[in-house]
């Protein structure tokens, strides 16, 4: 590793000397944090290289934002770092999301291990590989299926009476004056029995 | 012949064709037991209402309050026979016919699924009592023939991210994938019953049995352990209810509930037992169902019309039961079994909530009661459900009949003609209905005293008792005008909107959120008073327990929802020695602040939710132009520039939002609206500021090339 500190320093001057490649250093960072990347040379090495690759890159693309060109190497300084967690079989469009998964079920407290799958024993590689996100089995299908509702002839009578009477429950006023009618019906009958 | 022997001996008995007629026998004197005492009651009540209004004189208005009372009266000696049945089974100590006696700790499991609906819940605590029961079963050694299915409705994208990540997280704390399953509906079509028949479709086939449980439910492994063997033991059982008790309330309001269900309801569930056993009901959830008899008799039909009385049914419980028992299967409460739980509402306006859905539902109900080849006693649970909204407004009926009818006698100066005995014995026997099972469990607590002192003691026992009895009483009102709205709007053809969300703190809901909502009562309440001191001011002192009711209804709906008064009384045993199970704090490892904009911004949440989608077999054009649209403005405008349902559709397209995550991320601040600026900076690390400098990481690279070499 022939990284001496006069270039990590000469690195470091020439982001920060510029705003763009600030604002680029720092969103990089954001996503490490997001990942939950702690703070070590692994994370360090990962910024390194990907900004001196972009900065290579800027050379050849001076109008792609350096935001980007970052981003981008850093995506493939992780998919570097974690493509032996993924089957052979995974589509490149997806592959990314499932090393982010693969991160994401072996974070612990101390973070992700990005760096430190060598810790992992085979059998865990094994698993990783194996692992297919699914919420739900499989389906094993079965119906359901409703029966109509059958009236009795009690029923059957009700809502024929009820289907008489809802004009008047959907009118607000005339229900009111149906109600207090009937209400006033029985006061005045029983007022002047 | 000891204990469990006499239960292996009822076991085998289960299902012989001596002991099924016995049963049968058993359970129809029980029946006819119930409904002559019932029947006996209000008789007398009603010859007592007879021999008051004969005196007075017989009017149109006097035949109309008689009628109503009868029934009103009727339904009250339902409720206290079944008390008084119940208190007698517990004294006895020894109820014969109860499902829990058939329990064999030495019968087999079988796969069974843990089904939980939820809508916009909590996630920490839908997951949270998930996983509860699940280290309690893990913890029994019975986890192998156990599914667990969180059924999500939610509608809220936020929710529906925060439920996703949650489940991975439960997983992932409990080592559950390929235990604990999660699924989501983008469509919630029909509600919670369509949930489960969502359920019953996609997986009916893998389990015997399904528990459903609510989002707030809690159960213990060895319940629901217990209610599988019960299963396995009673093969016409199809659904076996559980008796769950209130638990976690924190409010003046909701400890007064699970103090009274606790203290009050163990009669009357043995009660209930005592004369349904077989022919039960069903809650909707804290209940075990056999499945195959589920998916063929439990389809749910449409009802004629349109809501909120037709269309969709909307409260499935009661009437899968019925249906379950016109396939021929039994519905069991299982009264006395330990470890079931639930939550309740937090405030009386939270409780009023939910009635109004509950109203609608039950009033939905009458097309059952109406249908052909429903079961008798189905039919008297349907109407039961019914009344328990209805009779608000009968009552309030009655008792406008009643006033105009001491407004005639008033006018006519005929106040003070009545038979004053008669009177007295009929007020007297109200209270006894009324109060009497209230007097009958505090005689039953008091009989155990292990069981009081789980209480907090007999001072604390009867003063809580007191305060609740003063607080129903003050609450009554309340309820009996909202449950009259319910009903009313509902018969009308129309719903009952709520204006205000009621927000809680220690100090209770705000003021102004509750005057917004129960002003016209205290309003209503003064007008009353001042007609019934126009009637007699004996007659105001009649109705003042309702008045006060009215008048007060605003503080006390305050009051209802505050937290830190009456710590020292209406303690429950669950609350003084929670089980393990309620103990258990499930604390979620999730990002505070918006769930949807994680969705797109964090790169664990997106990556758990796109792999999550199904990928789209075959490409929509009108369905992509929409898709890229919606992305194309949420880039340009941020996240609040869509509505939930857009939201939801771009949340359904995971290639889409692995592209944005990518594209915001890598986009320049200046390029891109301001707000995905500032949602990035929430992911920076507390740590940032204490990286090493160069001068520290060619230090760290040194000591590393040795090792590396």
């Amino acid at each position: 590793m022939a990284i001496s500190p006069e270039y990590i320093a000469l690195l470091r001057v020439g982001i920060r000397s510029s705003p763009e490649w600030k604002e680029a250093w720092d969103r990089i960072n954001d996503y490490l944090d997001a990942l939950k990347t702690p703070e070590s040379i692994d994370r360090e090495l990962i910024l390194l290289s990907s900004f001196e690759r972009a900065i290579a890159r800027k050379r050849q693309e001076p109008f792609t934002p350096a935001t980007e060109l970052a981003f981008d190497e850093v995506q493939k300084n992780l998919d570097h770092s974690l493509r032996h967690l993924i089957d052979q079989g995974v589509p490149d469009d997806c592959r990314l999301i499932e090393e982010r998964v693969r991160l994401y079920l072996t974070e612990n407290v101390d973070g992700n291990i990005l760096g430190r799958t060598a810790e992992l024993s085979e059998e865990v590689l094994h698993a990783l590989r194996d692992v297919k996100l699914q919420a739900a089995p499989n389906l094993q299908v079965a119906s359901i299926t409703a029966r109509p509702l059958e009236l009795s002839s009690a029923g059957k009578g009700f809502v024929s009476l009820a289907a008489k009477l809802s004009p008047i429950g959907a009118n607000r006023i005339l229900g009111w004056v149906i109600g207090l009618a009937i209400l006033g019906l029985l006061v005045f009958a029983s007022l002047y029995r | 012949m000891n204990g469990k022997d006499r239960s292996k001996r009822f076991v085998e008995l289960v299902g012989s064709a001596t002991f099924e007629e016995a049963f049968q026998r058993k359970v129809r004197q029980r029946r006819w037991g119930v409904a002559l005492v019932t029947v006996g009651i209000s008789v007398v009540g009603l010859w007592l209402m007879f021999d008051i209004v004969g005196a007075r004189g017989w009017t149109p208005l006097a035949v109309a309050e008689t009628g109503l009372f009868g029934l009103l009266f009727t339904s009250l000696s339902f409720g206290f026979t079944q008390a008084f049945l119940g208190y007698l089974v517990l004294a006895e100590g020894q109820e014969r016919l109860k499902i829990t006696n058939t329990l064999d700790e030495d019968t087999t499991l079988a796969s069974t699924a843990v089904v939980m609906p939820v809508f916009n819940e909590n996630a920490e605590t839908v997951f949270g009592n998930i996983c509860a029961l699940y280290n309690s079963l893990r913890e029994r050694g019975e986890l192998d023939l156990y599914d667990f299915y969180i059924l999500s409705d939610s509608t809220d994208p936020a929710k529906a991210v925060e439920e996703e990540l949650a489940w991975s997280d439960i997983c992932r704390q409990t080592s559950g994938f390929g235990k604990i399953h999660y699924r989501r509906r983008k469509l919630p079509v029909n509600r919670k019953s369509g949930n489960v028949a969502d359920f019953c479709r996609r997986w009916g086939h893998r389990h015997r049995y399904m528990v459903v449980l609510d989002a707030d439910s809690v159960m213990t492994g060895a319940a629901v352990s217990s209610l599988v063997r019960l299963m396995e033991t009673n093969p016409r059982a199809g659904i076996i209810q559980t008796m769950p008790r209130l638990v976690k309330a924190e409010t003046v309001f909701g400890r007064i509930q699970q103090f009274a269900s606790r203290l009050y309801s163990p009669i009357f569930a043995a009660g209930l037992n005592f004369w349904q056993q077989g022919a039960g009901n069903y809650w909707g959830h804290n209940a075990i169902i056999r499945v195959s008899p589920f998916l063929a008799s439990c389809g749910l039909p449409a009802l004629p019309g349109r809501e909120p009385l037709g269309g969709r049914v909307l409260s499935h419980d009661f009437v899968e039961a019925a249906l379950m028992r016109n396939a021929g299967s039994e519905v069991w409460f299982a009264y006395d079994l330990d470890g079931s739980y639930e939550g309740l509402p937090p405030n009386l306006t939270e409780y009023v909530k939910r009635d109004r859905r509950w109203c609608q539902g039950n009033l939905q109900h009458m097309w059952f009661f109406l249908a052909q080849n429903i079961r008798p006693i189905s039919r008297i649970h349907l109407v039961q459900g019914i009344l328990a909204y209805s009779s608000a407004p009968l009552l309030v009926l009655f008792l406008l009949l009643g006033a105009f009818q001491a407004g005639i006698d008033h006018l006519r100066e005929k106040i003070g003609t009545f038979p004053a005995a008669s009177a007295a014995v009929l007020f007297l026997m109200t209270l006894t209905l009324l109060f009497g099972p209230k007097v009958l469990s505090l005689l039953h607590l008091f009989s155990r005293p292990k069981e009081l002192a789980a209480f907090g003691g007999p001072v604390r026992v009867l003063l809580g008792v007191i305060l609740e009895t003063l607080f129903s009483i003050f609450t009554a009102p309340v309820l009996i005008w909202f449950h009259t709205r319910f009903v009313l709007r509902n018969i009308a053809g129309k719903t009952v909107t709520w204006h205000t969300q009621t927000r809680d703190g220690r100090a209770g809901p705000r003021w102004l959120d509750i005057i917004a909502e129960y002003w016209p009562l205290p309003v209503v309440g003064a007008g009353l008073g001042a007609v019934a001191w126009w009637i007699a001011p004996s007659y105001l002192a009649w109705v003042s327990p309702i008045l006060l009711g009215l008048l007060l209804a605003i503080p006390i709906a305050q009051f209802s929802g505050r937290v830190d008064s009456f710590r020292q009384l209406f303690l429950t045993p669950e609350e003084l020695q929670p089980p393990g199970e309620l103990c258990a704090r499930f604390k979620l490892q999730l990002r505070d602040g918006d769930q949807f904009v994680h969705a797109l911004l964090d790169p664990f949440y997106n990556a758990v939710h796109v792999s999550l989608q199904r990928r789209r077999e075959t490409s929509a054009p009108c369905v992509d132009g929409y898709i890229v649209s919606l992305a194309d403005r949420l880039f340009k405008e941020g996240p609040e520039s869509l509505t939930p349902q857009q939201k939801r559709a771009l949340l359904g397209d995971g290639e889409t939002l692995g592209r944005l995550h990518n594209l915001i991320w890598k986009t320049p601040s200046g390029l891109m609206n301001p707000a995905w600026a500032r949602a990035l900076a929430q992911y920076r690390s507390s740590r940032r500021g204490v990286r090493p400098q160069p001068e520290a990481i060619e230090a760290m690279l040194a000591s590393e090339r040795p090792a590396a070499a």
